[in-house]
């Protein structure tokens, strides 16, 4: 009998019921590709709901409201009242529609939604499909979610939909660059495609792998590349750029509901209508868990050995724990970013993505590449922290001096002074 | 593997048909998009995961978008149902394709060694190998893209600057 390690239970527990199927190796196939994917299924519409509140009651702190109070305590069964009305609400579709589209587009939506969640290290060994090329996997599948968009909003016949269709497409091919570019950023450093050699990449594993447990703690944390200039930097481009593709606040143009309705969501009503909602927000979680990953260490955090265990890999805390505690993070500054920032005007949205981040994603490049070959003193980037920290602070103030538009001359009352 | 080969062709061809067929334009750019995910599938039937995932970033997520793009920015989506085309020798241009294509193939598909599934087994399909590939043997051919994709991106900054507006702001 082996000692518990907590980090690897729910792994030790598949393959335990796995071996029971060795025999059948057709059954053992189709049972683990459920055990996979069944979890993911289950696990994010639950965060969903949750997240759905948490945005309510944080939204109405910020705007000095309550928020729900009326569905159990502190409004927590809200969710599922919201869920009830969704299900039993009319399923309305416009005369004139283009019906197999504007029923298509939510499935298109969601499918993608939920298969990028399967490249994504929820844990050591606990990654629904570990692909070589993870990453690029996760970019690609995640363009598609624009083709859902135009075909909810060419497909209702109505030009509000038709108008943040387009906007949507605009918007998220143009911030796809910037996204795309800061991750290429983490790949180049890493040398590889794959998830979980990213996450291992941002561990001390010989400070991990220690008796002293303030080691063991640190060498979770001091790799994370949002400690590096080019990381810091990367995390910053990718958050803003994420903003801009999960169509969140202060980017939420395609569904700006001052000016055109609800965008693309203009003519769906009921269940296809939370189908879309609920896309938005799983896309939304596995953004942040991609920067997370790319980021934050994954699913490092600090973490001592057990004191039981003698296996140099084993950890007291679940890293999912992790994981989800700084997805979770991120979502909430998501909902804070939403509550306080009004939303940008159209050209505006586009300068900052063309004009600004990309050249910045671009710059950051060449950071990355110069502290990859600057010298090291004992493996410190004694030369490349502070030198790279340096180029993309003064890279950040020219680009930004240099979009500064044509300063406007102050305006004089002649009959009101 | 077979079965999942014939599903795939099958979404493969129906599509393109459909595509060329239909008379809504938007429908047959959604149809040329399934295509593209289906041709998609067939790559990573053939280990190809990274090409799969190309083929979607490319032609899913920037080719076909543009295309809506451009279809949006003409007068009418869907042409006239009742109008068609007076295709005179329809059979003559069919048979003419089909033997350009043939000629065009059968070399290679003469050299081929049928089935090649545990041909693709053995080849180490890692993205590190390809990328290798394009920064030695093939880096010319990369820079030499690289070069004309700039060029056509200069070229096109260059005619969205329309001259009268510069004119005007120098008014201003």
């Amino acid at each position: 009998m082996t000692p518990i390690n907590p980090d690897q239970l729910i792994v030790q527990l598949t393959q335990w019921a796995l071996s029971f199927l060795d025999s059948y190796p057709l059954v053992a196939v189709l049972v683990a590709i459920l055990l996979s994917t069944v979890p993911l299924i289950a696990v994010f519409p639950g965060c969903f709901a949750i997240t759905t509140w948490l945005e309510r009651k944080g939204l109405a702190r910020i705007q000095n409201r309550i928020g729900p109070n009326r569905t159990g305590p502190l409004g927590i069964l809200q969710p599922a009242a919201d869920g009830i009305k969704m299900l039993l609400k009319e399923d309305i579709v416009p005369k004139t529609s283009d019906r197999l589209a504007h029923f298509l587009a939510p499935v298109v939506l969601m499918v993608p939604a939920f298969t990028i969640l399967s490249v994504l290290p929820f844990n050591r060994n606990m990654i629904p499909a570990a692909v070589d090329t993870g990453v690029i996997l996760f970019f690609a599948l995640g363009s598609v979610s624009t083709l859902a968009v135009f075909m909810a909003g060419w497909s209702s016949r109505n030009k509000y939909s038709l108008l943040g269709g387009m906007r949507a497409i605009a918007q998220m091919v143009s911030y796809e660059l910037p996204l795309v570019l800061s991750g290429v950023t983490v790949i180049m450093m890493t040398g590889s495609l794959d998830t979980t050699k990213i996450v291992a990449q941002q561990q001390l594993s010989e400070w991990i792998q220690s008796s002293n447990a303030g080691l063991q703690c640190l060498g979770q944390i001091i790799g994370w590349n949002v400690f590096t200039p080019w990381g810091f930097a990367g995390f910053l481009i990718f958050f803003v750029a994420s903003l801009a593709e999960i169509n969140r606040c202060p980017f939420d143009l395609p569904e700006a509901d001052s000016e055109i309705v609800a965008g693309h969501l203009t003519e769906y009503s009921g269940f296809k209508y939370a189908l879309f909602f609920m896309s938005e927000y799983v896309s939304a979680f596995a953004i942040n868990g991609l920067s997370t990953t790319l980021f934050l260490g994954g699913w490092s955090g600090p973490n001592i050995r057990p004191p039981w265990s003698d296996d140099p890999n084993a950890l007291l805390i679940p890293g999912f724990v992790w994981f989800f505690a700084k997805m979770f993070a991120l979502m909430l500054v998501m909902i804070w970013i939403r509550g306080t920032l009004p939303r940008l005007r159209v050209d505006h949205l586009m300068g900052f993505a063309w004009k600004f981040l990309l050249p910045l994603a671009i710059m950051n490049i060449f950071v990355g590449g110069f502290y990859y070959y600057a010298p090291r003193w004992h493996g410190i980037p004694v030369v490349g922290w502070p030198i790279g920290f340096l180029v993309m602070y003064l890279s950040y103030e020219c680009i930004g001096r240099l979009n500064r538009g044509p300063k406007t001359a102050q305006r004089v009352y002649h009959y009101a002074s | 593997m077979i079965i999942t080969f014939s599903i795939l062709s099958a979404i493969a061809v129906i599509s393109a048909l459909l595509a060329v067929r239909l008379r809504n334009l938007v429908h047959a750019t959604l149809t040329l998009m399934a295509f593209f995910v289906a041709l998609a599938g067939l790559f990573i039937l053939l280990m190809a995961e990274f090409l799969a995932a190309v083929q979607i970033l490319v032609y899913v997520g920037a080719v076909g978008i543009l295309i809506l793009f451009a279809i949006m920015l003409t007068q009418q989506v869907t042409g006239n149902v009742k109008e068609h085309i007076e295709a005179h020798g329809a059979l003559w241009g069919l048979a003419g394709a089909t033997a350009v294509l043939l000629t065009l193939l059968l070399p290679a598909i003469l050299k081929t060694a049928l089935p090649l599934q545990p041909v693709v087994e053995t080849i180490d399909p890692s993205v590190r190998a390809l990328g290798l590939n394009l920064m030695a043997p093939y880096t010319i051919a990369l820079q030499v893209i690289a070069l004309l994709l700039t060029a056509a991106l200069l070229g096109a900054v260059v005619i969205a600057i329309s001259p009268e507006k510069s004119e005007e702001e120098k008014k201003s």
